[in-house]
């Protein structure tokens, strides 16, 4: 949640004053450390991107004109030092090329007939009561390529809008979509072959 | 419409980003369809476990070198 306050620090940042700096700074640290920390899994380079996000913020406050949401803003900065991490190699396809849907879409069975799916939403509850599923959930997250997974952060795990994520990546909102949805397909995927193995033994 | 039509706008679907036009054609379909029901219950479960992850607080270390950073930045720009 943004601080009370957060219009008045941000104004007194713009000024130039320390305190506000600070404050504001104290009130988003733990959110961005979280999302740093999930988007690269590795302490060392958490800790860097949430240096980079508010040295950032510090050096461009003043040109925050208040277009968009405070935490839109801050998270563009905050996506960019993630997504500067981890360079993608020039001969690795394009994230539009991978995960296509079609490969994730279950097969229909040799003689034509429709795939089985279970449905395991209700196992999920009860897995997630026995604390076993987000490692397996972050283990499938993390299998994602970067590009595709930092839209499945931003939108089902930090809960911003398909927009709001669309202005943080600079990616078209039908882009942001259809990333999400292949991202979920493969997540969900992950997962069923989980519960399918949780089944069986 | 086909599964593989439904398949394709399955999260906006359940994110409810679609016509009532689009959304009453899926549902005609899903009821004679247990695959796409069972896919499209799933998906959405998967929506609401990301939600649902625990994240890592940050260490007291980390938020104190940060607060470092920041300060020896800030009194340099005095």
């Amino acid at each position: 949640m943004p601080p009370e306050n957060e219009h008045t620090l941000i104004e007194a940042s713009r000024a130039g004053d320390s305190a506000a700096v600070e404050e504001l700074v104290r009130s988003y640290q733990g959110r961005v450390y979280g999302f740093a920390m999930r988007m690269c899994r590795n302490a060392e380079d958490a800790k860097d991107i949430l240096q980079e996000t508010f040295l950032g913020m510090i050096r461009s406050i003043r040109e925050f004109r208040g277009e968009s949401k405070f935490t839109t803003w801050l998270y563009r900065i905050a996506s960019n030092a993630c997504l500067k991490k981890r360079r993608r190699g020039v001969f690795e396809p394009e994230p539009e090329q991978e995960l296509s849907l079609d490969d994730l879409m279950p097969r229909a069975g040799p003689d034509g007939r429709k795939p089985e799916i279970a449905d395991w939403s209700e196992d999920a509850e009860r897995a997630l009561l026995r604390g076993e599923l987000s490692q397996q959930m972050e283990a499938a997250i993390d299998r994602l390529p970067p590009e595709v997974k930092i839209v499945l952060v931003l939108r089902d795990v930090e809960g911003f809008s398909a927009e709001e994520t669309a202005e943080m990546l600079k990616l078209s909102v039908p882009a942001v979509k259809s990333r999400l949805h292949r991202a979920r397909v493969f997540v969900r995927r992950e997962l069923s072959g989980y519960f399918q193995d949780q089944r069986k033994s | 419409m086909t599964c593989r039509d439904l398949f394709e706008r399955l999260s906006e679907y359940v994110d409810g980003e679609l016509s009532q036009e689009i959304c009453e054609e899926i549902q005609r379909h899903m009821e004679g369809c247990e695959p796409c029901v069972a896919f499209a219950k799933t998906l959405k479960k998967t929506a609401e476990l990301c939600r649902r992850l625990p994240s890592r607080p940050i260490p007291p270390e980390v938020a104190a070198d940060l607060r470092g950073v920041l300060v020896t930045h800030l009194s340099k720009r005095k």
